[in-house]
């Protein structure tokens, strides 16, 4: 009788979960039009998994994080499914370009050059953070304390040419440069400085405050070259669309709880898409 | 969006920074051949012996080297050593890492060219009053090298581009340079089309050693001629 009850109920749970996402889509039409995205009714997302808590894989193989849940939530909105696709940095500006996808969401810092390329709509803001061995034992609280130190940083991105800048100015000033290790991602970073193969590993603030309460390493210095994130588009319609959307989780207090639950800073300015002229 | 720019390519096609990355790779190959060569030597004589606990020991090692990712091994030894005290600088790690990876795969070329020289080669010269050493360095190792040529030139070629993998433990060679260089203007298959044409000059003129080797190699074969497109 109890076996019957439960297997009823796991039926009538699975029946539910089947129909609420069609009972959601029956309900609303699609805010954006069929010829702005790359699949029918569909938002197509890329983000690169390696950066807890933002978007990251769990252990059942989940894409998790406050990053993929803003994303779904966007979609939702738009009465669109979410489709997220996983795919390394170096991909998503390319993938865009050729419709692989409608919208990076990986945590895309903003630049001028990167504003000639595509749509973006700024969002959050996050700054860089200089993790240590827990206790700090090397006593690191500014830049000018991290001369002669092997800083672990992933390869590429913002972080990467904020760490350059670190190095520049330690030179300018007199001091012994820092020597820099890119690495595939923080994970492997964050391993090295574990077993002392580094001195320090510079994380965006997220990443580096996540470590800290993890009680791994110390957060010796945060809050460095505070700069926007923004999602990419291909489309500028539904880059506008996106933006009303966020403009409306504002309004009505979503956005900000999302935020806050992740510690994350949002974007000060108006949501607005801004791109090639 | 542009997907290809062309002036984008040729900017970076003589970029001093990916030439010094493309050294990099090349020394690192180089030195990977020669290391692993000398282990792959040792392996393959160890499979060979009659003892049965060193071909056990050289099965082991080839069982996991060839058996486990390189991208781990490297892991292992960059991050996972010093767990033990035992701590290796970011090149030695790769340096390291290659040679053991790489001498696993040559030794089962190595001991393919020795097991292709007939073994009444080996006993004539013993014959002759030959001591052991002699019968390997003057008359198997000569004629195991030719078999050998084309592919251990394989493997180079394989080595080369395998040094990528390196990256992992943040040796900036050609392709971390290429995905660094990216970041700058985001050109992603203008400077992948550039780093691919980089690996392609350096197999290409590995290929025209490996033919003077095959020839050189293949003197009083009759081989050479054969080879001589």
């Amino acid at each position: 009788m109890v076996r019957r009850l439960l297997l009823g109920a796991a039926l009538a749970s699975a029946l539910a979960l089947v129909a609420l996402p069609a009972f959601a889509q029956g309900n609303c039409t699609p805010r954006v039009p069929d010829s702005e995205l790359v699949k029918p009714k569909t938002l197509t997302l890329s983000t690169n998994p390696t950066l807890p808590p933002m978007q990251f894989v769990n252990a059942q193989g989940q894409l998790v994080g406050m990053r993929v849940e803003l994303g779904t939530e966007i979609a939702r909105r738009l009465c669109l499914t979410p489709e997220h696709v996983r795919i390394e940095f170096a991909a998503m500006i390319p993938g865009l370009a050729a419709r692989r996808w409608d919208m990076i969401n990986t945590g895309m810092f903003y630049t001028e050059e990167r504003q000639k390329l595509m749509f973006l709509v700024r969002y959050e803001e996050q700054a860089i953070s200089v993790s240590v061995p827990r206790g700090n034992p090397k006593r690191i609280g500014s830049i000018a304390d991290m001369a002669g130190l092997t800083v672990g940083v992933e390869q590429g991105g913002f972080e990467f040419r904020r760490t350059q800048d670190i190095a520049k100015e330690l030179e300018s000033r007199g001091l012994k440069p820092i020597t820099i290790r890119p690495f595939d991602n923080f994970a492997i970073s964050f391993q090295a400085l574990r077993v002392g193969q580094l001195d320090a590993a510079i994380s965006i603030d997220s990443t580096g405050k996540e470590y800290d309460e993890r009680g791994e390493f110390t957060r010796a210095i945060n809050g460095l070259f505070g700069t926007p994130i923004n999602f990419g588009f291909r489309s500028k319609v539904l880059g506008q669309a996106v933006a009303q959307v966020l403009t409306e989780m504002k309004a009505d207090g979503s956005f900000a709880a999302l935020l806050d639950r992740y510690g994350v800073k949002a974007f000060d300015g108006p949501f607005e898409v801004v791109g090639p002229n | 969006m542009q997907v290809w720019r062309w002036d984008g390519f040729f900017d970076y096609l003589f970029n001093a920074y990916l030439l010094e990355g493309a050294a990099i790779s090349v020394a690192l190959t180089a030195g990977a051949l020669v290391c692993g060569l000398l282990i792959g030597i040792g392996i393959a004589v160890l499979r060979l012996s009659d003892s049965r606990p060193l071909r056990a020991i050289a099965g082991f090692y080839c069982w996991i080297f060839r058996g486990t990712p390189l991208l781990v091994q490297l892991l292992i030894i960059y991050t996972g050593l010093p767990l033990f005290g035992i701590r290796f600088s970011v090149w030695e790690a790769a340096l390291i890492g290659l040679s053991l990876n790489e001498g696993a795969y040559l030794s089962e070329i190595v001991r393919a060219g020795i097991l292709a020289v007939p073994k009444g080669q080996r006993e004539a010269a013993l014959a002759l009053g030959l001591h052991r050493v002699q019968v390997f360095r003057l008359v198997t190792w000569p004629q195991a090298l030719r078999v050998m040529i084309p592919p251990l030139g394989n493997s180079v070629n394989g080595l080369l581009k395998t040094t990528s993998v390196v990256s992992v433990i943040s040796v900036d060679e050609l392709l971390r340079r290429t995905q660094i260089l990216i970041q700058e203007r985001f050109l992603v298959l203008e400077l992948f089309a550039v780093a691919a044409l980089y690996y392609l000059v350096l197999t290409s003129l590995w290929e025209l050693v490996q033919r003077r080797l095959e020839r050189r190699y293949g003197r009083g074969f009759g081989t050479e001629a054969a080879d001589r497109r």
